[in-house]
């Protein structure tokens, strides 16, 4: 039978338990070993997120499509062979309307065989038949509102202070929706650490004063790399800003992305 | 006169909460990483492991340190914007030890990017090794340091 006495009893009992829980040092050391977990890595310390705001941008009218951007990256990034890429190239080939009709232009073919790692060879189609064609570089777009960070249900992927978009592996539980909300195509799962994988912006190098690998090996510079929080003397990224009229991929989505396109065609998405 | 008590469903109702609310809070305690929330809603300390990892490629600054000779012809010729290890290949290893050499370089590299191909843009140097050549290394003629001093 429930009586206040047995009832007071009961709850002081539970009160000094707990009382006794919270100032043993037992449970500090528990709190320990549990977040040790969480803890670890030797890196350098001395880099402030919030000192930085990096960002990239494509210059698609220098892009010869050799490919070692998507090279380097693999290498760099030690992402996995096969259909996985952090970085990409996509190759369009817009043909000429076809005879008797009257439009501007004919199709546009994209292909990317296996990312463009090895260069691309001719187009698909005969060369009689070509209007234009070009090469179009692929990367994280950087979003001002990531649609990647808002999905995660972990809080295993977020917009870091620097302007990098990065994914926490040891959080991520590997649900894909990052990879299903990206409008881009630029994530994918891991087959090794079965975790949400992306452009890092190539973190560990930038944080080192690094350019990130794939900017770092372009023969042409059709990537621009910079810092919008320390402008450097003739800074490529201003200069590319100043001397370019830009795009962003998808504007329409309200994504605003960050990193910043020139020479674009109608078909690029 | 009857004495007021809390019926003991309520009562059961009331410990339960305690009890769920209570386990809540110190499963938190212990599980919450001590970085999360220092930037955001995300580990803080994520961004140190994240930025942890050595680079491979080592960066055209670090090559001149030790191969300022060639780093200097090529800085004014037609190859002024390459970078080093797009030709040579990663080469962080190499930096820390010179036993590890680069990678040694094949004529399918040059076609890499001047094989004519009617996707590159029309400003870009391109040859038909076809017609240009055929069977020759590039390299007989052209020193990849220097390429436009025919040799």
């Amino acid at each position: 039978m429930n009586t206040p006495a047995s009832r007071r009893k009961v709850l002081g009992r539970l009160g000094g338990a707990l009382a006794g829980l919270a100032t043993l040092p037992l449970a500090d050391k528990a709190r320990a070993a549990v977040q040790k977990v969480f803890v670890s890595s030797g890196a350098p310390r001395d880099y402030d997120p919030t000192k930085h705001r990096w960002v990239m941008a494509v210059d698609v009218n220098r892009c010869i499509g050799c490919g070692l951007c998507v090279e380097a990256c693999k290498t760099e990034n030690h992402v996995p062979d096969g259909p996985y890429f952090r970085t990409w190239i996509e190759r369009y080939v817009v043909t000429k309307p076809r005879e008797g009709t009257v439009r501007p232009r004919g199709e546009t073919i994209v292909d990317s065989p296996n990312g463009g790692i090895g260069g691309f060879k001719q187009p698909p189609v005969p060369a009689g038949e070509i209007l234009h064609s070009f090469f179009v570089p692929k990367l994280c777009n950087l979003c001002e509102h990531s649609p990647c960070a808002q999905v995660c249900p972990v809080g295993a992927t977020f917009d870091a202070p620097d302007g990098a978009v990065l994914v926490d592996s040891k959080y991520c539980i590997g649900c894909g929706f990052c990879i299903q909300a990206c409008p881009y195509g630029c994530r994918f799962l891991n087959p090794h650490t079965r975790t949400a994988d992306k452009c890092s912006l190539c973190y560990h190098r930038i944080t080192r004063g690094l350019q990130p690998a794939c900017v770092e090996v372009c023969p042409t510079q059709a990537r621009i790399f910079g810092d919008l929080k320390n402008p450097v003397e003739n800074d490529p990224i201003q200069d590319f800003y100043a001397h370019h009229r830009v795009q962003a991929l998808k504007p329409h989505l309200g994504t605003d992305p960050r990193v910043l396109y020139t020479g674009l065609d109608k078909e690029v998405m | 006169m009857r004495r007021w008590s809390i019926p003991p469903q309520i009562t059961r109702i009331i410990l339960l909460t305690i009890g769920i609310v209570t386990t809540y809070l110190l499963a938190r305690e212990f599980l919450t990483p001590p970085s999360f929330g220092q930037y955001g809603w995300y580990r803080g300390e994520a961004l140190v492991e994240i930025r942890s990892p050595e680079p491979v490629f080592a960066g055209k600054k670090l090559c001149a340190e030790c191969h300022a000779e060639q780093a200097a012809k090529v800085a004014d010729r037609g190859h002024k914007s390459l970078a080093c290890e797009g030709c040579h290949g990663a080469a962080q290893a190499h930096a820390v030890n010179p036993d590890i050499k680069t990678q040694i370089l094949t004529y399918s590299h040059c076609v890499r990017c001047h094989e004519v191909n009617l996707s590159r843009p029309a400003w870009h140097k391109q040859i038909d090794t076809k017609e240009h050549f055929p069977g020759e290394a590039c390299t007989d003629c052209h020193p990849p340091h220097d390429p436009l001093e025919s040799q």
